[in-house]
């Protein structure tokens, strides 16, 4: 026999009344796991946002509008971390410009905060200039149904977005991504009339932009540009290739011309997910969008870039352009949820402080009624330590077992509130939650408890026998 | 040399809505070891208070209550506990016994507030518990529970549970209360026995006149006040004039 015992004995002599109590704790904690592992899974989401492209920024010619989303797409994505531009269009000879201003304003902006590095051991020479992906939009039909096909300039993109990944596929090798414009006298040789020669086969495009042999194309009179090999690679966002039952290998008719897919990206919850994207020479040739692309994102090559003074700087200095923060779309969101948590969580604190007070008066109720017994165990020796001891042990068993079953039922709320407030986080079950849930089972059970029992363990034993006359 | 146990002017003043009781009124009292007491008197003399005084239950309002010489009403909390625990052994009527627990956890259950009711002692003790009960005829019922038993075995089993620890001192109030005759007598007989084969020392409060026959030594109680070696304790009781 021990104290524990004893304690759970009297604990079960009271099934009744240990269930109304043991049930507002079940509620209490139930909310506040569910609200926790909802929330935290939303935040995670948009935390690992932040995290790929918090030192981007997206600029975009001026004067649009934040982008035409899912809607635009007939399609459906929940976490927006690329935005769409359509119908207008930055040169891209005004790149240079952007990048001077931008590594510029990094520059300053690190030396005036160098006093406060936040990463110490990382030396100020780390500063490397930003890298930048062009991308270009264009509404068009593909596979007969309408859709955004993006250019891309693989390389570039995939430095920016280094998340990305294949799920199956391969990216091309090196060597035949570069542009063709910029790196062509080293990887390619241009023939005499003009057009390419690679591995030592020779291609060639008309000005529909349409692939023909160097044989044909010497046949006809139109002027020949030099194209890039795979120029007619085509990859496919995640989301998009399961929608539309795309594999590796199939063709894909965009704008008449046939593309073959080359690699499917894994998904990343986000609008990249329901994109198609090809080659950005090829787009800007299929598309009559020669030297324009419609977006650039930057990306700080240093640990705690000032992207906001470049993003300020930017707009300041340069013309027909808007610069966007990534960090800044993402923080919208996260303040929405930081606010929804906020309220949900006033909910359960109110729940609590209901509960608490119900069980408080449940509790009183159920002491004084073993007054006599009190008093008995005062007598044959409890101190009104061990006598605390016994109803801190019930109460603690109680608000145990309540959270342990409170956390299930919350695990199963998360899940149900989770669809049903659309957030399309990934539920993330961590056992901090479970610890949560548990420490408010037994810290409820126990507040409720303590006031009683701290007066009636002082209690003078004789007072406990005279309730006897009195009732 | 001080006596087992002694009250020097022990006085008890009740505070109930405005007024004032005084339940004791200056008790000098001196018990031997080994004694067997019954304390008798009107309802309301101060019986119980006195008794709880000595047992360290309910603290007086003046004088001392000294038990081999110590003021147990000088101790804290856990000493005053320890105290109750290991030199008392209390009957009360009102100190029923649990209902969750059998006959046998009951009887044990002052040995788990000893603080060493650790797994080695547990045979032992539960072993202890089985004698004392089977020397007060109940091992039959060692697995029953409270609700299962007769009055009569219930005051047994309470009365084992008041042995346990082997305490010095046996305070009981109105241990044959609400009994018949015959099992009136029954406990009486097994009080009897605990004085004289295991040497403890009674203090019994009762308005049974059963108990006079056994007694070593009669107090009578009057208005806070003690009477002891009376003439006549029956007539003192019936007329409710105590001389002395
Ligand atoms: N806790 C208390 N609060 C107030 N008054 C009390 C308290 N305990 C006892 N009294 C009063 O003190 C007086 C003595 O009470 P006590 O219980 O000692 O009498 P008793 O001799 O045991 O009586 P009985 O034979 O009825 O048990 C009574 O007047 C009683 O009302
Ligand atoms: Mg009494």
């Amino acid at each position: 026999m021990k104290i524990l015992k004893l304690s759970i004995l009297e604990l079960l002599r009271r099934p009744k009344k240990n269930m109304v109590i043991a049930s507002s704790i079940v509620i209490a904690v139930a909310l506040l796991t569910s609200l926790s592992i909802v929330s935290n899974s939303a935040n995670v989401a948009i935390m690992e946002i932040i995290a790929k492209t918090g030192h981007t920024l997206t600029v975009r010619p001026a004067a649009t509008s934040a982008g035409t989303n899912a809607e635009d797409k007939g399609q459906e994505y929940k976490l927006t971390t690329s935005e769409v531009v359509l119908g207008s269009h930055i040169p891209e000879t005004a790149v240079p410009e952007i990048m001077k201003y931008y590594d510029k304003a990094i520059k300053e902006g690190w030396e005036k905060k160098s006093g406060l590095v936040t990463n110490p051991g990382i030396p100020e020479t780390s500063i490397e200039p930003a890298t930048w992906a062009p991308r270009l939009f264009e509404k068009t039909e593909v596979n007969g149904q309408e859709m955004i096909v993006t250019g891309i300039d693989i390389h570039k993109e995939y430095f920016v977005r280094f998340w990305w990944n294949l799920s199956s596929g391969e990216w091309p090798a090196d060597t035949e991504i570069r542009d063709v414009n910029t790196s062509v006298s080293t990887l390619y040789s241009i023939g005499s009339d003009g057009r390419v020669i690679v591995d030592k086969a020779e291609y060639g495009v008309d000005s529909s932009g349409k692939l023909i042999a160097a044989q044909e194309k010497k046949a006809r009179a139109a002027p020949v540009k030099p194209i890039q090999k795979g120029w007619d690679d085509a990859y496919l966002g995640g989301a998009y290739a399961k929608a539309r039952g795309l594999k590796l290998g199939d063709r894909l008719t965009i704008n008449k011309t046939e593309f073959t897919i080359r690699g499917i990206l894994e998904e990343t919850n986000s609008a990249d997910d329901y994109m198609v994207f090809i080659l950005l020479s090829t787009a800007q040739r299929i598309f009559n969008k020669e030297g324009q692309i419609s977006m650039v994102s930057v990306r700080a090559m240093c640990p705690n870039c000032p992207v906001g003074d470049a993003m300020v700087e930017l707009n300041k200095h340069v013309t027909g352009i808007t610069a966007v923060s990534q960090l800044d779309v993402a923080g919208v969101q996260f303040d929405f949820f930081s606010m929804l948590y906020k309220f949900l969580l006033a909910v359960v604190v109110s729940t609590i402080a209901v509960g608490i007070f119900s069980i408080f008066n449940i509790v009183t109720g159920s002491l004084y009624a073993r007054i006599r017994e009190i008093g008995m165990l005062k007598a044959i020796g409890a101190s009104r330590y061990q006598l605390f001891r016994i109803f801190i042990y019930e109460h603690f068993i109680l608000g145990l077992a309540a959270g342990i079953v409170g956390y299930v039922l919350g695990l199963g709320m998360a899940y149900f509130l989770n669809t049903l407030l659309d957030v399309g986080a990934v539920i993330r079950i961590t056992t901090d939650f479970l610890w949560r849930g548990l420490a408010l089972g037994i810290v409820c059970s126990l507040v409720a408890i303590i006031y009683p029992a701290y007066k009636l363990s002082k209690l003078k034993i004789t007072e406990t026998f005279r309730t006897q006359w009195e009732s | 040399m001080s006596e087992f146990i002694e009250t020097r002017g022990l006085r008890k003043v009740y505070h109930v809505g405005g007024q004032t009781v005084e339940a004791l009124q200056g008790v000098d009292l001196e018990i031997t070891k080994g004694d067997f007491i019954v304390f008798m008197g009107h309802s309301g003399s101060g019986k119980t208070t006195l008794v709880s005084a000595i047992g360290g239950l309910t603290r007086p309002t003046e004088g001392t209550v000294l038990i081999e010489g110590n003021d147990i009403w000088k101790l804290n909390d856990k000493e005053l506990s320890h105290f109750r625990n290991r030199k008392i052994g209390f009957m009360f009527q009102s100190f029923s016994l649990l209902p969750t627990l059998n006959v046998l956890n009951n009887v044990v259950m002052p040995a788990i507030f000893s603080g060493n009711s650790g797994e080695k002692d547990s045979d032992a003790l539960k072993s202890k518990a089985i004698s004392l009960l089977s020397d007060l005829d109940m091992k039959k019922k060692v697995n029953s529970f409270p609700s299962e038993l007769s009055g009569g075995e219930q005051r047994r089993v309470a009365i084992a549970r008041a042995l346990i620890n082997d305490p010095e001192i046996i305070l009981a109030d109105e241990p044959t209360g609400e009994l018949d005759i015959r099992t009136e007598r029954e406990v009486i007989d097994i009080f009897s026995h605990i004085n004289d084969v295991y040497k403890k020392t009674l203090i019994v409060v009762s308005h049974s006149l059963s108990w006079i026959e056994k007694a070593r030594t009669i107090i009578v109680m009057k208005d806070g006040l003690m009477y002891k070696d009376l003439d006549d304790p029956v007539e003192a009781i019936m007329s409710g004039v105590c001389k002395q």
